[in-house]
């Protein structure tokens, strides 16, 4: 793409909303000509669930509505009896993404003192990600939590204390996953109060694009601040998550997650804790997935195996994403170690594209497009297995091939083995970059 | 007890005088070729006592059991069920109406007489709060015509049945009793009733045809004297008006009448029959995978309006009886979509009960089953009718349990199919002596309606024919020993996770340890 395309933000986003647009509109085409439809089976779910609550109804009337009741509340306009305001929820969800992939731009240069030119283009590994718009407009409300989470990232690096903690509250309330990314941002030095002057620093900091000189500013500091920090805060002493800024953050995160929950259950009582939150311990649901438990979930549930492992899986996922990850990485990069934390998320668990919105901002330090031979190998591998998992699927799910054994059970282990490797370059990766 | 017998013959069946002769005490059968039913009514001090019990606790139960292989059920016996065995089961008002739904000792009752009659195998546990019986849509609570519990099984044979039955009605060296409860054997279909306002029992069976030799029987007069024998032989007659059956022949009562008294009678009917080739026939196309998709083929004459009345309105519809294994999804189903509904031949889901989870795999699924109302569509008048119209349905499989060779077989009853159409106002269906109800689908409609059934007619060339299509699935592969087994999937998940733990601990191991820039760049500023 030619540079003078990144220069001109108009172009960027005009192009990140002409996409969705499109893609709404061959939506639409698809849905009114075709019995296979474009719109995701969840959309129905959530605007069924929002005509309920239209009707002053439970949401969780609906089967299969495992979110809080504040989205069905947001879709209400697809109630409307308006042309076209069925797809209000998809356009909302679009024009999320496309905040989050102006967020990472600024975030870019704000924090990271990248050229604006040079932020909009990695932004637009987000933006203009096909895959990215197709979930969007097809309905699927990751969009929403991006959104939330990229903005979580920016209001942490330029010290908006109060709205990091209401944006973390809310985001944990939609979906629970970024619990895992307030540790992240309490072990990081955001909220140092030694470091009140690092945005200033920032901001002054060099504007030259090249890897390297990047790879000094994503720490978020520049040089003057190393001297008055000569003596390390010991990260992992009391003082250290005593300091204001981190009490209030922690307040305001608990507050809001709490003051949300408490309404949410006032008005919907038992079925919004069940559906929300407890479901997703409870969840009987062993049909295959990218998941490495997958198989033995399966086993378990069936044959009754013996051991609490279907707790214990939890446990290589937690230490990884809550504990290890955050203390190791967090005071490099911020959202480095989110996407490394989102990254081990799923491949220890399950399988969600979560953690895209964090690669534009680690892609520009990556040894992935460092080395574009190492970068072209694990796309391959990641693309080979996944490949292979859906091809045992499609066998086991439309030929009917008994697959599960040795097809999906080796496939799903081989991605997570690729998976592995990956979260391995990236904590390398993160490694490199300066402790703050 | 009292009972009915009735032979139906075709109009060209051949009937001689000498083929049913009259004594005092005794009907003579000899040779006769028609359709049978057998109705046996028990007053409650003849029912045995444990089944008493039971039948005390119960407001109606109704059961249907219909076998695999195909039959024809003619007029006035015209109506079907799918394949197996049907429970409908009302227990007393006072339960309902004090909102204990129901007590459990009487749904344990019931599930465990079920066992007892029938076959100890089938799926029928209830403990607590758990039940086996799925609740039917009830259209009105007044003048439910429903049950409030359904149940449905798989069961191909009724031996356990005709065994219980000897065993409780019949004395050890009675032989004509023990053949008599033997011929239930043969039927084709059996109904049993009981509601707690007559507390009459009524068992009745039918046989679509004669044994080879046609039917020779002696029908003799009740031993006490107390309770009817009554015999009929008749054959349906036209008649002009539409809602109507009318039958013609003879009648007469064993013991009583000295002689058989031709008759004829006509009545208005619910279910009709419709022409030997407004047939159907049921298929899952292969590849079914985990989500096989029923095929309905209908060939042009089933398609043709049933002879209702000229202002009646008419739709096509089916009624399935999914077991536990296989499911539809509601959501999907109940869309108003016309390019979806169109593209299924369908018209619209017109009500559901039972198992429809989307997630749950089988194992987890306490009840028996879901029963959906399909409406079809039918050609349009501008289209050329084509030669067979195919409606199809999206099913889904549920997870089955592990199995040796990697598949498990899913029995899945041929659901009915049947025009159902608006009669006239006032029109009196219950005067109809041959009249029956609580079928699960008829229920769902107004009590003005009339069925009309088509004839379930299998296409594939194996033999025997049955009205049940099995599905193999794919589940998980276990075997005893060798290769895949338990051991070996938990051994390896729980390896390969833990050496990816490792790896990525070693590698943040690394990280932490590794100064970054900062420190090379502070190096350089001292030197």
């Amino acid at each position: 793409m030619p540079s003078s395309f990144f220069q001109s933000p108009t172009q960027v986003y005009g192009s990140a909303i002409l996409l969705r647009a499109s893609l709404l509109l061959y939506g639409l085409w698809q849905d009114a000509h075709s019995p296979v439809k474009y719109t995701d089976i969840d959309y129905l779910v959530f605007t069924d669930a929002a005509r309920y609550v239209s009707l002053g109804q439970s949401p969780y009337l609906r089967d299969t509505y495992r979110y809080t009741p504040l989205l069905a509340w947001l879709l209400v306009p697809t109630t409307w009896n308006i042309p076209g305001f069925f797809s209000f929820g998809k356009v909302l969800f679009a024009l999320s993404d496309v905040v989050a992939g102006w967020l990472i731009a600024r975030s870019l240069v704000k924090t990271y003192g990248l050229h604006p030119d040079r932020a909009r283009m990695w932004a637009c590994v987000w933006l203009l990600n096909p895959m990215v718009a197709n979930i969007s407009t097809r309905g699927s409300s990751e969009g929403l939590l991006c959104a939330l989470v990229v903005g979580l990232v920016c209001a942490v690096l330029e010290r908006k204390v109060t709205c990091a903690g209401v944006l973390l509250g809310l985001a944990v309330h939609l979906k629970i996953y970024p619990f895992v990314y307030g540790g992240a941002v309490l072990v990081g030095s955001a909220f140092s109060s030694s470091s009140s002057s690092t945005l200033k620093a920032n901001r002054t900091a060099t504007t030259t694009t090249t890897t390297r000189s990047y790879s000094k500013a994503v720490g978020g500091k520049g040089e003057e601040d190393e001297d008055n920090n000569e003596e390390e805060e010991n990260i992992l002493s009391f003082a250290y998550f005593l300091a204001p800024n981190r009490l209030l953050f922690t307040l305001t995160a608990l507050a809001t997650f709490s003051a949300l929950n408490i309404s949410m259950y006032i008005l919907y009582d038992a079925p919004f804790l069940q559906h929300t939150y407890l479901h997703h311990v409870t969840r009987i649901d062993h049909r295959h997935n990218f998941s490495p438990y997958a198989t033995l979930l399966y086993l378990s549930a069936a044959d009754g195996v013996k051991g609490a492992f279907e707790s214990l899986a939890f446990v290589p996922q937690l230490l990884l994403a809550v504990v290890v990850i955050p203390l190791t990485l967090a005071r490099r990069s911020l959202p480095g170690t989110m996407l490394a934390q989102t990254f081990a998320f799923v491949t220890f668990n399950k399988y969600f594209l979560w953690y895209l919105v964090f690669l534009p901002f680690y892609l520009p330090q990556s040894s992935l497009i460092r080395s574009p031979r190492l970068g072209l190998a694990v796309l391959a591998a990641w693309v080979g297995t996944q490949a292979l998992w859906l091809q045992q699927g499609y066998n086991l799910e439309f030929l009917g091939q008994s697959s599960f054994v040795p097809g999906l059970f080796l496939a799903s282990l081989s991605f997570f083995a690729v998976n592995v490797w990956i979260l391995g370059i990236l904590i390398s990766d993160l490694g490199a970059l300066p402790v703050l | 007890m009292r009972r009915r017998i009735t032979f139906v013959q075709a109009s060209d069946a051949p009937f001689a005088a000498d083929q049913a002769s009259l004594t005092p005490s005794t009907l003579s059968i000899r040779g006769l070729d028609a359709a049978r039913e057998e109705r046996a009514t028990f007053s409650f001090d003849e029912i045995p006592s444990e089944l008493g019990q039971v039948l005390q606790q119960c407001h109606q139960l109704h059961i249907r059991w219909a076998r695999e292989e195909p039959y024809d059920a003619v007029a006035p016996f015209s109506s079907r069920v799918s394949p197996g065995l049907h429970v409908f089961f009302t227990p007393p008002e006072e339960a309902v109406r004090t909102g204990m739904s129901i007590p459990g000792g009487v749904r344990e009752s019931v599930c465990s007489l079920l066992k007892r009659v029938f076959d100890e195998g089938i799926k029928c546990e209830s403990p607590q709060h758990k039940t086996s019986f799925i609740t039917p849509p009830i259209l009105s609570t007044r003048f439910a015509s429903t049950a409030a519990f359904q149940y449905h099984s798989s069961l191909p044979a009724l031996e356990n049945f005709v065994t219980y039955l000897q065993h409780t009605t019949c004395a050890s060296a009675d032989e004509g009793c023990l053949q008599h409860a033997a011929s239930i054997l043969s039927a084709d279909s059996v109904d049993i009733n009981y509601d707690s306002i007559s507390h009459a029992l009524t068992v009745s069976g039918y046989w679509s045809h004669a044994p080879r030799s046609g039917w020779t029987e002696e029908i003799h007069k009740h031993a006490g004297g107390t309770d009817q024998v009554e015999v009929g032989l008749l054959g349906t007659e036209k008649t002009t008006e539409p809602e109507e059956v009318k039958m013609g022949g003879l009648l007469g009562v064993v013991g009583k009448d000295v002689e058989l008294k031709p008759t004829l009678f006509s009545f208005p009917a619910r279910h009709h029959p419709l022409p030997d080739d407004a047939t159907y026939s049921v298929s899952f196309p292969a590849p079914t995978g985990l989500h096989p998709t029923m095929t309905i083929s209908l060939p042009r004459a089933s398609l043709e309006a049933p002879p209702a009345p000229p202002d009646a309105t008419c739709a096509l519809h089916t009624y399935l009886t999914l077991p536990s294994t296989i499911f539809g999804d509601k959501y999907q189903l109940s869309t108003a979509d016309p390019l979806f509904l169109s593209s299924h031949n369908l018209v619209a889901l017109r009500a559901v009960s039972g198992e429809t989870d989307l997630e749950a795999p089988d194992w987890v699924v306490p009840r028996w089953g879901s029963n959906w109302l399909v409406e079809l569509a039918t050609p349009q008048q501008s289209e050329q009718a084509p030669h067979e119209w195919n409606v199809t349905i999206p099913l889904h499989m549920r997870y089955l349990e592990p199995s040796e060779s990697g598949y498990r077989s899913a029995a899945v009853p041929w659901p009915v199919v049947f025009w159902a159409c608006t009669a006239e106002d006032g029109t009196k269906m219950g005067i109809n002596p041959f009249d029956r109800v609580n079928l699960g689908w008829e229920g769902l409609f107004g009590t003005r309606t009339m069925f009309y059934q088509l004839h379930p007619a299998p296409k594939s060339q194996e033999e025997p024919h049955r009205l049940v299509e099995k599905i193999d699935v794919p589940v998980l592969k276990l075997e005893g020993e060798g290769i895949f087994q338990g051991k070996v999937i938990e051994v390896g998940t729980v390896t390969v996770i833990l050496l990816g733990l490792v790896w990525v601990l070693w590698k943040l191991g690394l990280a932490a340890r590794s100064p970054g820039p900062r420190k090379d760049n502070k190096r350089a500023k001292t030197e």
